[in-house]
């Protein structure tokens, strides 16, 4: 498939031909960069400065190639498809190699950038669990007195109790910080939750859910 | 096939695949390499530079290296957690295809730290909410804006527990009046019986 490329964006890599090859590639670098860890301005006014153009030329310059590459790192578009998808912007044969050669080098990088972007949802860390019988304890709840002086007075009373507390990654700021979450229950619940999980476990052997997996391939 | 050290389940199939790396080098730098992983899971700190310099003559590689400690560290505390013998352990990690001689040493190093292990993994058991510190101050409030002469004792409490749910310290202050100080305590130390009765 042909990448279809908008006015504005063809006109920020109009820049790139009026510069010689090594910084064409040394702005891949800059654009590869950006996409692994962010920009910073001092680097666009460095390069600007070396080339007597405006900070803006050089920033829509990078990031347009970056835009380029990631579109079609994206779109998994073939060699073929990327000479003429860039072949529109009327670049000399050796621009065209060079901004080639970087798609070719980088793209399974950048799509597994890419693939970790859109992560807000928190994702399991780690589960500690810790379980504990309740022997006794001072108040009871509000109506039911009677009973707590009955048990009182057997001190036999034996609740099992699971304590956890689960780790989570992500959870929506993104910072990499682990949140987590206390729960209890009791064992009932306990076993409802994993026969709940298990159920959830064996959805994915399903011949429904294997048609699926084969079709995505 | 099911394994006291793994908890009466079947081992992990990468920890059969780990098994094999271990193999490679030799008992005495096996021996050795068991002394780092212990050190690390009693929290003393691992040398990456000394397990580097023991796995160098078997031409590990840094993920060959990663994967032994992680196997190792894995068996040691599995087998811990699931208060196995060292004669058990031995034979589960020889059918799992560790030659005879590693397993002594291994299972050497094992019964060497067995128990200071197990503490090590009581203490680190989940706890929530732990006392960090108490500090109290005893005042007497002589007047206030609704009553001249008040004249009675207040207790300050600080409590320093680690939070539950953000791991960081919390200070939690209360003051208490004399009765239901009275009240706390009685409660407190109905709970202490208890505890002793149970130790």
């Amino acid at each position: 498939m042909l990448l279809v490329l908008s006015e504005e964006h063809k006109e920020h890599l109009s820049f790139l031909p009026r510069v010689d090859s090594a910084v064409v590639g040394e702005f891949g670098r800059i654009a590869l960069e950006f996409l692994r860890r962010g920009s910073s301005p001092k680097i666009y006014e460095g390069a600007a400065r070396k080339l007597c153009v405006p900070v803006e030329t050089v920033q829509r310059g990078v990031e347009g190639l970056m835009y380029l590459m990631t579109e079609s790192s994206k779109h998994m578009i073939s060699k073929v498809d990327f000479l003429d998808s860039v072949l529109v912007l009327g670049f000399g044969e050796e621009l065209n190699q060079i901004l080639l050669q970087l798609y070719l080098q980088h793209h399974s990088e950048i799509r597994s950038i890419l693939s970790q972007l859109p992560s807000n949802l928190p994702g399991y860390h780690n589960l500690e669990w810790r379980l504990d019988v309740q022997l006794l304890s001072t108040f009871p709840p509000a109506g039911l007195v009677s009973l707590q002086l009955a048990s009182r007075a057997i001190r036999q009373q034996v609740v099992p109790v699971l304590t956890m507390r689960l780790l989570l990654t992500g959870g929506g700021d993104g910072t990499g910080e682990l949140s987590r979450r206390v729960l209890q229950t009791d064992p009932g619940t306990l076993l409802h939750l994993i026969s709940t999980l298990e159920g959830a476990l064996a959805a994915i052997k399903t011949n429904h859910a294997r048609r699926i997996f084969r079709n995505i391939k | 096939m099911r394994f006291r050290f793994c908890g009466d389940l079947d081992c992990p199939d990468w920890v059969l695949a780990e098994i094999s790396t271990l193999a490679k080098i030799s008992s005495v730098k096996m021996k050795l390499l068991c002394a780092q992983v212990l050190k690390d899971l009693l929290g003393e700190g691992i040398d990456y530079d000394k397990v580097a310099k023991l796995t160098a003559d078997a031409k590990f590689e840094s993920g060959d290296i990663k994967a032994s400690v992680a196997v190792l560290s894995f068996i040691f505390s599995s087998a811990a957690k699931h208060d196995v013998d060292s004669e058990s352990l031995s034979s589960e990690l020889q059918q799992l295809g560790l030659p005879k001689e590693h397993t002594t040493g291994l299972c050497k190093s094992y019964e060497d730290k067995h128990s200071v292990l197990q503490g090590k993994l009581r203490e680190t058991s989940l706890r929530l909410g732990r006392l960090e510190g108490v500090s109290w101050r005893v005042d007497y409030t002589l007047s206030s804006s609704e009553l001249r002469e008040v004249n009675e004792p207040l207790i300050q409490l600080k409590l320093q527990t680690q939070g539950a749910e953000s791991g960081s310290t919390e200070t939690t202050v209360v003051s208490v009046s004399a009765d239901k100080f009275r009240v706390l305590l009685a409660e407190l130390k109905q709970a202490q019986t208890r505890m002793n009765a149970l130790q």
